[in-house]
């Protein structure tokens, strides 16, 4: 075969590959057919699903894992898999729409518009390439700590209210649920910073560890409000409260504050001290490489989709939005304004990366202490004003 | 299953706290530690009690794990390495297990077993009309030494802007 040189070589050469597979899968599905009873049921299903796809969902269901089940539900739609998809491709919008505002190209070649298809080259790329760590790390936490931080990120998939329909857990408690997921995140990043034995990931990994836990208490306040107006801690709950009239008119200060907490947690622009690439390379990740850092960077990712849908959870009314699909489409219209919004609050985030300097971590703490949280409490008393008043129906 | 998953519960956090206090390498300790505190928040929801579940991780792994790691990371090795505790250890772990047996004697021999339960768990809206209605003051006393941290937190935070 000829070498690869460019990125459709690359892409035939996958086709080659990838085509050669199914048809040796296909060879071997047709010898088990006629072997194994089970092959041969399956195929029977497959046959009868060509013209009615309901017997497939059925055949699915039997087993266990179909459109209703947990499992599909947690690897499939609100949860993993979706979250993934939406982390790539967020990826690739952040790199294309920065370049745009920077009056940049972007990503170009990989994908026939816009190199969409970036973040899968990327990938990739990463799958194959070697996988390192500093001769004196600590290789047992250095390795977990990727697996650890996608967990966090995807943790609070779980909770999350995509429908009425369409939630993998609900919790009388959901919302304390998020902010002991939250928790977790400094540990992590303070342990990715020691594991890897090296002085640019420590220092990042301490300006991270004092960066969230200055605006965790904030945050906590802030969503305190939103808890005292719905009357209750399960974010399903929360969303109905706001069938009238979104949080963030209630209180927009409160919005506010729990929106600059957010950028904080996730080290965004311009609060992304722990990661800053002029001072300190790249903060707790710069060690890491291969797989271990795309992991590293899907977990960010799929974190930053989870919060920004707990922005929309608690602010923007969730899945409430006028019905724009024909009727009888009630979940999917729900699910579709559920996923416009939260996609909205990521540009939104994006977009003050691209227009914002990086602060002082002196101003930042002042930022988080002395500024962020007396506004909270304000924001506390204001929604103790409401409730008292009965303007909130 | 729910012995199974008390008794893996509890051989995770005797085996955490052991680790947390003779692992050679203190952030492991610290680690364990964190670890053992979840394996609390396991039993409360044992328990069918999630809402005290949730504060245990984000009060003891959210804030007092994270600040001990902090801790840990800012003094030198050296340090932790020289405090020798010597003979007194078998001391030590003679005396918690006295003090473990007295207690299971004492539990055995209370009332505690025929107690049933009303199989309803206690939601957290009736832990919070107690505590406004029954325990006022203890909530109040809880404000106020609240109200106060926050305002020397606060203190603290403006000392820098005066210098």
């Amino acid at each position: 075969m000829s070498e690869i040189r460019t990125f459709p070589d690359f892409v035939k050469r996958l086709v080659i590959v990838v085509g050669g597979l199914v048809i040796l899968l296909v060879v071997l599905f047709g010898v088990l057919v006629n072997t194994v009873p089970v092959v041969s049921e399956f195929n029977d299903v497959l046959l009868a699903s060509l013209s009615n796809p309901g017997v497939m969902l059925a055949y699915l269901d039997s087993l266990g894992v179909g459109l209703n089940s947990t499992i599909f539900r947690i690897v499939v739609f609100p949860g993993f898999t979706w979250a993934a998809l939406i982390a790539a491709e967020v990826i690739w919008f952040e790199r294309k729409f920065l370049a745009k505002m920077q009056l940049r190209v972007g990503p170009l070649y990989a994908g026939v518009i816009a190199g969409i298809l970036q973040p899968i080259a990327d990938m990739i790329k990463l799958l194959f390439k070697e996988l390192t760590a500093p001769a004196r790390a600590d290789k047992l936490v250095f390795y977990s700590i990727p697996l650890l931080l996608n967990a966090i990120g995807a943790a609070l998939l779980a909770v999350l209210p995509v429908s009425e329909a369409w939630i993998i857990m609900r919790s009388d408690v959901s919302m304390l649920v998020v902010f002991a997921v939250i928790g977790f995140a400094p540990i992590t990043v303070l342990l990715a910073g020691w594991a890897s034995n090296s002085k640019f990931p420590f220092i990042g990994a301490l300006r991270g560890l004092h960066q969230m836990i200055a605006f965790e208490i904030p945050m906590l306040i802030a969503a305190l409000s939103v808890v005292l107006l719905a009357g209750t801690l399960d974010l399903v709950n929360i969303v109905q409260a706001q069938s009238s009239i979104w949080f963030i008119v209630l209180m927009p200060m409160g919005a506010i504050v729990f929106f600059c907490c957010l950028l904080a947690e996730l080290e965004r622009i311009p609060f992304d001290l722990p990661e800053a690439e002029s001072e300190i390379v790249m903060g707790y990740q710069t060690e890491y490489s291969s797989m271990a850092f795309g992991n590293l960077q899907l977990g960010v990712y799929i974190r930053f989709y989870a919060m920004a849908g707990i922005f929309t959870t608690l602010f923007l009314g969730g899945w409430h939005g006028p019905m724009i699909l024909p009727a009888g489409f009630e979940i999917a219209n729900q699910v579709e304004w559920f996923t416009l919004k939260t996609l909205l609050v990521m540009v939104f985030m994006i977009v003050l990366r691209g227009v914002n300097p990086r602060f002082r971590m002196d101003q930042l703490l002042r930022f988080g202490w002395a500024r962020l949280l007396v506004l909270a409490f304000v924001n506390l008393f204001l929604a103790i004003l409401i409730l008292q008043m009965g303007w909130f129906p | 299953m729910p012995e199974l998953a008390f008794t893996v519960l509890a051989v995770m956090a005797i085996a955490t706290a052991i680790l947390a206090l003779e692992s050679k390498e203190i952030v492991y300790g610290a680690i364990s530690l964190a670890i053992m505190l979840m394996s609390i928040a396991g039993f409360f929801i044992l328990l069918d009690a999630p809402f005290v579940a949730m504060f245990q991780i984000i009060v003891y792994v959210g804030a007092v794990a994270v600040i001990i790691l902090f801790t840990v990371m800012l003094v030198r090795r050296e340090k932790w390495l020289k405090a020798e505790v010597g003979g007194l250890q078998m001391v030590g772990i003679l005396g918690g297990l006295a003090v473990a047996f007295a207690f299971g004697l004492l539990l055995l021999q209370s009332t505690l077993g025929s107690v049933v339960a009303s199989g309803e768990a206690v939601s957290f809206f009736e832990i919070g009309v107690q505590m406004i209605s029954e325990y006022w003051a203890a909530l109040l006393v809880l404000a106020l030494l609240l109200a106060a941290s926050l305002i020397g937190a606060l203190t603290l935070a403006r000392i820098d802007k005066e210098e």
